[in-house]
This record gives C-alpha cells, structure tokens and sequence, in this order.
C-alpha cells in the first residue's frame, strides 16, 4: 500500500484501466499535451499517444457526444470536463442521448465523465458547483462521489467497468489536501454501496464528498459532550445505498443530511424524504437537514464560507438533535 | 457566392457503372426507393385508422437522398439518420415489419414500443437510433469515426442533419472536431428547405448550408437530392475518400419536403408553386424513368416490383399487426445497461 | 385482410397535441359496403381536416357519431361488420337520460355515517409529543407513553428515556388486550403533516361524513357563483293555516304541519316557474325538469354532520304529502336509516336554520344543483300594513325572513328576486291546496 493524494488515486485508478484495456480512452480539453487543468492525466499523452489522451477542442457537446459514439463501436471512453460546471453546455448529450439509449433502444452506453466538483478555494459561480442532484433525477445516468483516496480509485475503475453512463464526481478540494493508504493493485469499489465513516449509536450523518471530513469533525466535537454520531458516506449518489441509510436511522432514530449542493431539491431532500417514507416509525427527531443556501456559489472569501456548510453549522444542528 | 461545389447530375450508364454500380444494383436501389414510400404511405393510412400513437412524420421527397446515401455505405460503416431518411433504414435490410410494429408501439418494434416514429435503429445493421434534438445524433456519429481512427479500421461514419438542425451549436462543435482531426466522417444534410414551417433564409445566411464546409477545412458538396445516382456518386466519393483517410466531407442533399412537417401540419406556408415545381423532379419518378431510357427496364420488371413491394408491405403489416402491444411490467427494465448488454459484436 | 369480426373506426389522434376531432361528414351510410383503406369519413381539427379511411372491409355496421359532433381522440366513431354484412341490433339508443347526479354530501355519509367506535383510551398524552419511534415501542410493550419521566425537549419521552424505561421498569402489563396495544398505533393523518398538538388543544379524527361535507363545500365555493337574496314574508294566513290543521294532521296522521312543510310546498309549486332554480349547469348545457326532487338538509345529533335527504317528485305532493315526506326522512336521517336512494337526485334544497333564531344565513349550494333556500325564525314584528283606504298602520305580525342563494352563473338576480317575490306572494295568500 501506498499513500497517495485523492487526485494521485485518481490517476492511478485511469492509468491502471488504460495500460489493462486498450479500449479505455480519455478526451477532453487540455487532458493531453498539459496534463489536464488539475494535471490528473500528468505524463498519459507520453505514454498512451495522442490518440488515446485526446485534446478536445472547447467543446462539450462534440466532447460527450463522441464518447457516447465512440462506446456504441465497443470503446471505453472516459472524458474529463475541466469543471464540472461545464457540464451544463453537455446536458443533451448526457440527459437526452446518453441516458435514454439503453433504456430506449437497447444500446449500451458505456462511458464515464469526470467532474472536477465543489467549492472552498473562491472559484466562484462557475468553477465550484456540486450538480449531482440534477444528474441523478435523470433515469439511467449513475452519479458517484468518492471521499477517500481509496474509494477514488476503487470506484473510478467500477465507473469505467460499468456499462451504464457514469457521472464521476471529484472534488477539487480534496484532490491534494487528502492523502490515504491506497492499494497499488487493481480493484473496485462498487457503484451503489455506502461506506460506515465512524461508527456511532445517537445520530447519524448521511453525507457524501467532501462533507465526509466536515461532518467527522463535527462528530468529534459532539464526541467530546458525550454524544456519539454515525457518519455514514453514501460514494453513490445514484444509485443510492438505501438499505444502509436506513440500517443506521433504525440505530440512532435521528438523523442529520449534510451536502455542499444547495439545499432546495438537493439529494439530501430524496434522502430526508425515503426516511419519512420507510423509517417513520423509527425516528426520536425529525430529520434535518445541513446543506448550502439557495444561491449560486459565491466567490469572495467570507461569503463563500457563509455558503458553505462548516464545522460549526454541523456541530448546531447535530446538538439541536441531541437535545430534542 | 456559393463556395461548396455544386455537384453535376448523372447522365450517363457509363458513370453509373464507373460509380460501381450495375444493372441489378439499379433495380435494387429503384426497389429501395420504392418501399420507402410504401412504408410511409402505410405509415399515413394507419396513422389516420387510430392505429398510429402520438405523431407521425414522413420523409416523401427524401427517397432518393436517403436511399442514395445509404447505398454508397460500405457493410461496416455506421451512421445516425433521422426521420426522413426512411430510405437509410430500407437499404440497410430494416424488415418492413419491424418498421410498422415500431410505428404502432408494438412489442416487436425496435424499441418494444419505448419510443415512436423513426426514433429506432437496429444496432447489427450499423444504425443508430435517432433522438428527438437535433442534430444531438451529429457529435455521436462523429464518436463512431472517432472510435475507427482511434483502432485505425477503414470504416466511415455517417451523420445526417437537417438545414433547420444546422444552425444548433452541435453542429459547428461536431464539425469543428471533426474538422480538427480528420475524423472518418461524412455529414449529410437532408436540406428539406423547410424546418417545420421556417425557410432557409432564416435558418442559414449563406447560398447552401455545404458552404460552411470550408470554414471547418473540408470539402462542401451539394447535390440534387432527386437524382439518386447523383446522390450516390457524391456519398461514395465521400466516403471513400474519408475511408482513405482524407477527413470529413459535407454533402447537402437539396430536396423539398413533400408533406408537412408531421401529419398534423397541412404545410400551407409552402408556396404551392414550389411543390408544383418539385412535384416535377419525384425522385421515384424521375428514376424510373432514367431506368427505362437508360437499362431498358422492362414493364415485366417494373409491374414485378411494384407487385412484389405491395407483398411485401401488405405481409409485413399483418405481421406487425400480430405482434402484441408491450406489457407494462417490462417498464421498468434496462434503466440501466447490465453486462450482457455488452456482448455484442462491438464491444468484443 | 378484413374481416370476420366487428372492427371499430376511432377519432384518430392527429398531431401529438390534439385531444379531440370533429366529425365533418360521413362518406358512406350504415348498410353500404366499404373496402379497407377506403375514406369512410372527413375529420376536422384544430390543427388539419383530413379522410379516415376504414381500416377494414365490410359493412358499415354502426354509425355512432353523427356529422357535427366533436368527440375525443380515440372515441369509437362506426363499427365495420364482418364481411357478410351480418347487420345486428339496431343501433341502441345512444345514451339513456343522465341519470341524476348524486349529491356528494349525502352520499358519503348516507349508508353507515361515522359509526367509529369511540376511542376508549384516552387521545395521546397530556399535550407532550410522542415521537414516531417512543409511539411504536410504547406499543410494543403496551406502555402509555406519558408515564415515563422525559428528558427531551421540553419534558419530552426520548427513544432513550423509554428503553430505559422497558429495561429497568415494572414487567409490562401482559398482552390480554390487544385492541388496546393497537391502538396507540394509529399514525397521524398521512394527508399531511399536522403540527403537534399545543397544551390546551384536542384532537380527534376527522370522520368520514365530515370529510366528504368539507369537500363538498368546498368544491361548491370554487364551482358556483354564490348570490344570497333574501325576503321578509308575514306569515299571519300561514299560521293561521297551520293552528287549523294541526290537530287534524297529528291525530289523523301523525304528522306535524310544520312551517317548514308550508314553505316547501309553495317553493315546489314556485319553482314550475322558475325552472332555472330547479336547474343545473352541466358542462356546456343547461339542464331543466319538469319535476322538483327536494332535498330537505337535516342536522344529526351533536353537529356531527349534515345530510341532505330527497322527497322526490315534490311536484306531486300536497301538503300533508310534503309534512310527512319531511318527517319521514328526517327521522330516519337521525336514526341513520337512509338509503342510498334517499339522499340522491336532489333537484333544489331547502335548508332551516331557523329553529334556533337565526333570521339570516348565506347557506351553500348543494352542488350540482343551482340554488338553496334558507327559512329562518319566525318572529312577532312591528309591521305596517296598509288597508284597503290606503292608509298605513302599525300591527303585531308573524313575519319570516327567507333567503334564496343561487348560482349567478345559471339565474339572474332579477330573476331570483321574481322568484322570491312569487314565493312571498304563495305564502301571503296562502289558501289551502286542497289537503
């Protein structure tokens, strides 16, 4: 085992399944000669050729539409939006086409986006969004959000395995600030599994991305008051592991979902409300709910942090329900 | 100014057969030409009998561009046609049955009755299926060719818009990358000169659509899209010179679609001079009567195809009648692909 | 390809937005013979007029919708027979009379009104909220939640407080009584979520009768156009009439002649008059009768709820017929006895809130019908008459203030007003109707 940053897992997890399958290939923009704008694909153009690492121009659509042209023919394709904001000028591709082709008329679309996600270094509106909710509303698209290294590679390599469209969502403010213990052989993580982050019997955290660590802290502070929280990390935004989300509210009977995506029609609502659904009987609290105001994301620094969820934010609502 | 070259028409049999096509070829394609416009004229009687959900949309006009285009096609090439490229689906071996199964939402359809009209293909014979955006089918087609540059196999994708869809941003990003990489593509424009009720004028400024072509660093065609053997010689020169390795070409196919938009719309926008005028150059028409002069088709051999398509269809339909309507239990199946999706030729 | 079967011709669905088509004109005849595909009819829609060709061979059976009439997509239009022409039935008769539209009100409550069986427990608590989780396990282990010390929010049973109370508390009470265990259970209304009860506040269950008037009368606001008009009516001639007959009507029949029955009996006459008040909008088409089924609303016991049984064909009653029409169907309302005949088909309403003082009301329409009228009390009033000198004098007279609130949609108001002022002019004069 090595230890390796989130974004090295992510590298090695696409270098692993592109020197074992010649079909995986990566396009997108600047993926090649620089290396990819967070340099993910750092030295892949050198090894692979410039067939395989491909310098898309700036265009999404053309981007997304021949990775899902491209997986008809039998390839793997793997393209990296440089943001995940600018998926958006890709939506018909991944909404209309992608995610119907299957379902529709039977073909395959295997393919997987990367996402470069989430906010907290004033990337401002369009360089920090989190918009897994919106793809995960769409049937026949999967969304994945890893929070570890290990989880990054491991579900990368699912992701690319996978025959379905897959959404990969990385987060930018974990790429070099998170280091972990990652095994330098190939395996998977499977699409649709939660994680247990920290165990706990009073209340549980449902959370996923970067709102892992922001929850665990918070978690560590109620520890102190002898209030002892489960965090749980979904991985999969869709599709989702119910059954576990529903395992640890029958445990702790409270419940708090924290995202970074903003609130209103967020995932953390469709979670709020299956726990309604199947689990009424089980709750000592009503669900709450920690997650980003309904604005786009702000750039200067001050703002940004009233945007998005903190330690402190956790740490209220997690004491609200321990007093309840 | 027009800046695409404006593609001559086809006179004589010796270009024909220089075009690689011989007389049993001709008939074939004449065939084709004409179940394509006994499937949709079916398609209409059925659609006004009830038996037709939703809308209905034909491609009359189109035979000869569809048909043409698709008889250039190699067996391993691929392509994206949209809905009025009816002809596309005939030449590649669609069975008529299967088209009127798919129009009545039926089991049998292409999609088991999940999606209508043309928005099906049959995978095996190289087809993709259409969606309602166009042209969003354009950038996958472009995929397809990206994937044969990509494992160096010598076969071509085809990607068909419409002069309407050319003025979507899909479009210029598909050509652009295309474009940039000499992608093994050939882009068909079935220029119908009227996107639902909006001319060309207010579509595209310049003269043809195929004059863009050069703005992107490839060659723009444009072509009478009546005259099937002019279509064919265009779409092979295409194609084989994309097979070769010379990058993308765009061929417009000029033609006037001859019905509304679907069959709601009674067209009443259209000029009733242009469709006398066009009514004049019927692709069926004018190909039957090029067969005659030029291959000596005989009446025994017309009155055998006419015959033998009005079988053909009138089978298909009863069969396709048979067929029973999906059961809503299935519904929920293939959301997502599983893995013996995959084992298909491609994904080998 | 046709044919040994009936096939049905539909209203195609010409254009995904379409919804409905206009038959144009038939272009073959019932009896004639038609090939498949050839044109059987002409279609019009909004967006394009167009042939239906049949879609099989044979006799043209059936023709069911005639030229000029609209239909929606997919509404049978003619029948092709099998080949033969093996003509059948005549046609049958397109669609017998609408048959009376139910009354909501009534009929939601008319067969078994809310006998629930009163809750023996006690309602949850004493004002402490019991969470989902502490009701289930209070349930489980047949504990009454309430008498576990709380350390939640304001006193509140926590999960943790009732563990710990079945761990460590007396052995829980055995399970002889089921029915009781269960019944702690019953979740809050799904309908939507209520807040929890304050201190001070009870709640019981909304009963089914409730729910269906709570409906009704909502659905009547949003659908009628409600106009109140009201009259003042002396009443001398009325109760006059009524201390003559009284004695004869209880000892002979057993009915009271009371002023309710009078009042009803000159509206039933009325209304012949006034059809639109004993009518009803019914989508595009007003609909009047040669006959007045007259709903009657009566109060059960303790404001449970309100039902409105019918005398029907009121028309034909005299007034000891509509006395004890009221007083049969009243009695058997509070006894619960109604059938479901009884409480539809109601033609125009009369309600009385009188009984009580109230001389005024804006009652609601008993939908789909176009007008209610309310009676009040009848109180002794300074009054002016006037004699045949024309001159003007105060007396002491029984007057009765009645309203008519209709539909402004289907009567004018000028035309309630003569409605009323004919009512009035019924009661003032009243002479008798030969009982």
């Amino acid at each position: 085992m090595a230890e390796l940053t989130y974004l090295q897992a992510i590298s090695d997890a696409l270098r692993t399944e592109m020197r074992r399958d010649k079909r995986v290939f990566l396009i997108g923009e600047d993926v090649g000669v620089y290396g990819g704008a967070f340099k993910v694909s750092l030295g892949f153009q050198e090894e692979f050729g410039p067939w395989r690492v491909i310098d898309a121009p700036l265009a999404e659509t053309a981007i997304i539409g021949a990775c899902t042209g491209a997986s008809m023919m039998g390839l793997r394709p793997v393209a990296e939006m440089q943001f995940a904001d600018f998926v958006s000028c890709a939506w018909d591709q991944l909404v209309t086409v992608a995610a119907k082709q299957r379902w529709r008329v039977g073909t395959p679309v295997p393919i997987v986006v990367r996402l470069p996600s989430g906010g907290g270094f004033s990337g401002g509106p369009f360089h920090s969004q989190n918009p897994e909710s919106s793809f995960a509303h769409v049937p026949g698209l999967k969304c994945v959000c890893p929070a570890t290294p290990e989880d990054a590679k491991g579900l990368l390599i699912s992701a690319i395995e996978d025959p379905s469209p897959v959404l990969y969502f990385e987060h930018k403010h974990l790429y070099r600030r998170i280091k972990g213990e990652v095994p330098e052989e190939r395996y998977t993580v499977p699409i649709g599994k939660a994680r247990t982050h920290r165990l706990g019997k009073d209340i549980s955290v449902i959370t996923w991305g970067a709102m892992v660590y922001t929850a665990d802290e918070a978690a560590q502070q109620l520890e102190n008051d002898g209030v002892s929280v489960e965090v749980i990390d979904l991985r999969s935004v869709m599709p989702w592991d119910k059954a576990a989300v529903l395992d640890s509210v029958r445990k702790t009977s409270k419940v708090l979902v924290l995202h970074e995506d903003t609130r209103t029609g967020g995932f953390g609502a469709e979670i709020a409300a299956t726990i309604a659904e199947e689990a009424f009987e089980e709750l000592d609290a009503p669900v709450k709910r920690v997650a980003a105001p309904d604005t786009p994301v702000p750039f200067s620094p001050p703002l940004e942090k009233a945007f998005i969820p903190q330690v402190e934010d956790v740490v209220a609502g997690l004491r609200d329900l321990a007093g309840y | 100014m027009a800046v695409a070259r404006e593609a001559e028409p086809v006179g004589s049999l010796h270009e024909v057969r220089e075009a690689g096509l011989d007389r049993e070829d001709l008939l074939g394609v004449y065939r084709n030409m004409v179940i394509t416009r006994g499937v949709e004229e079916r398609g209409h009687i059925l659609y006004r009998q009830g038996k037709i959900p939703g809308s209905f949309y034909t491609g009359r006009g189109n035979e000869a561009a569809a048909v043409g285009v698709a008889t250039a096609m190699g067996p391993d090439d691929v392509g994206a046609p949209l809905h009025r490229d009816m002809g596309v689906h005939i030449t590649r071996g669609v069975q008529p049955w299967h088209i009127f199964a798919q129009y009545m939402g039926r089991q049998d359809g292409p999609t088991h009755g999940r999606d209508g009209n043309v928005h099906m293909a049959e995978s095996s014979l190289g087809l993709i299926a259409m969606v309602s955006h166009l042209p969003a089918m354009l950038p996958v087609a472009i995929g397809a060719g990206l994937a044969f540059r990509i494992r160096e196999e010598a076969r071509v994708a085809l990607a068909w818009f419409g002069e309407g869809a050319s003025a979507r941003g899909d479009t210029h990003e598909g050509m652009t990358f295309a474009g940039t990489r000499e992608l093994p593509v050939v882009f068909v424009c079935d220029n119908n000169q009227w996107a639902y009720s909006t001319p060309t004028h207010l579509e595209y400024a310049t003269e043809h659509v195929a004059d863009r072509a050069q703005a992107y660093g490839f060659e723009g065609v444009v072509v009478d899209g009546t005259d099937v053997l002019a279509v064919y010689r265009e779409a092979k020169r295409a194609i084989e010179k994309a097979r070769a390795g010379g990058g993308p070409t765009l061929l417009e196919c000029l033609t006037l679609r001859m019905e509304g938009h679907a069959v709601h719309d009674d067209a009443f926008y259209v000029p009733k001079v242009m469709f006398e005028k066009w009514a004049e150059s019927d692709p069926i028409e004018r190909f039957r009567t090029w067969l005659r002069a030029n291959v000596d088709m005989t009446d025994e051999e017309e009155d055998e195809i006419t015959t033998g398509v009005k079988k053909l269809l009138n089978d298909a339909l009863q069969r396709a009648e048979q067929s029973p309507m999906p059961d809503p239990a299935d519904l929920l199946h293939g959301v997502y692909a599983s893995a013996e999706d995959l084992d298909t030729p491609h994904h080998k | 390809m046709a044919t040994e079967t009936a096939v049905d011709v539909v209203m195609p669905q010409m254009g995904v937005s379409v919804s409905e088509g206009t038959v144009t004109k038939w272009l073959k005849r019932e009896g004639e013979q038609i090939e498949a595909d050839e044109p059987l009819l002409e279609i019009s829609t909004d967006k394009v007029d167009t042939e239906v060709p049949s879609p099989a061979s044979g006799t043209v059976v059936q023709i069911l919708v005639q030229e000029g009439e609209t239909v929606d997509v997919g509404t049978k239009l003619a029948q092709i027979g099998g080949s033969a022409g093996t003509a059948p039935a005549p046609a049958p008769a397109p669609e017998p009379e609408a048959a009376p539209t139910p009354t909501p009100v009534a009929e939601a409550p008319a067969p078994a009104p809310a006998a629930a069986p009163e809750p023996v427990a006690e309602p949850s608590g004493n004002g402490k909220f019991v969470s989902p989780v502490v009701a289930r396990i209070a349930s489980e282990h047949g504990i009454d939640p309430n008498q576990i010390p709380g350390t939640g929010r304001g006193g509140r049973v926590t999960k943790q407080d009732i563990l710990a109370f079945v761990e460590s508390g007396p052995a829980p009470a055995a399970p002889q009584a089921p029915a009781a265990a269960e019944a702690p259970k019953a979740p809050p209304a799904p309908t939507a979520p209520a807040p929890a009860p304050q201190t001070g506040e009870q709640v019981e269950p909304v009963s089914a009768m409730r729910r269906g008037i709570a409906e009704h009368m909502r659905r009547s606001l949003d659908t009628a156009a409600h106009v109140t008009s009201a009259i003042e009516v002396d009443m001398s001639k009325i109760v006059a009439a009524r201390a003559a007959l009284k004695k004869e009507f209880q000892s002979a029949y057993g009915v009271n002649p009371t002023y309710l029955a009078f009042v009803a009996r000159a509206a039933t006459d009325t209304l012949k008059d006034y059809p639109y008040v004993n009518g009803e909008l019914r989508g595009d088409s007003i609909v009047t009768r040669n006959y007045v089924n007259l709903g009657i609303a009566v109060e059960l016991a303790d404001g449970k709820g309100l039902i409105v049984p019918v005398i029907r064909n009121a028309e034909g009653l005299n007034l000891l017929g509509v006395a004890r029409g009221i007083a049969d169907l009243a009695s058997r309302a509070r006894d619960k006895k109604l059938l479901p005949d009884d409480v539809q088909g109601g033609t125009f309403t009369i309600t009385n809130p009188g009984g009580y003082g109230t001389f005024h009301g804006t009652p609601v329409i008993n939908q789909p019908q176009s007008a209610i009228l309310g009676t009040y009390a009848l109180v002794k009033r300074p009054w002016v008459v006037t004699d045949e000198d024309g001159n003007d004098a105060i007396a002491i007279k029984p007057i009765m203030n009645i309203t008519l609130t209709y539909d402004h949609r289907l009567v004018d108001g000028a035309y309630a007003g003569r409605f009323l002022r004919d009512l009035r002019e019924r009661l003032e004069n009243w002479e008798g109707d030969g009982t």
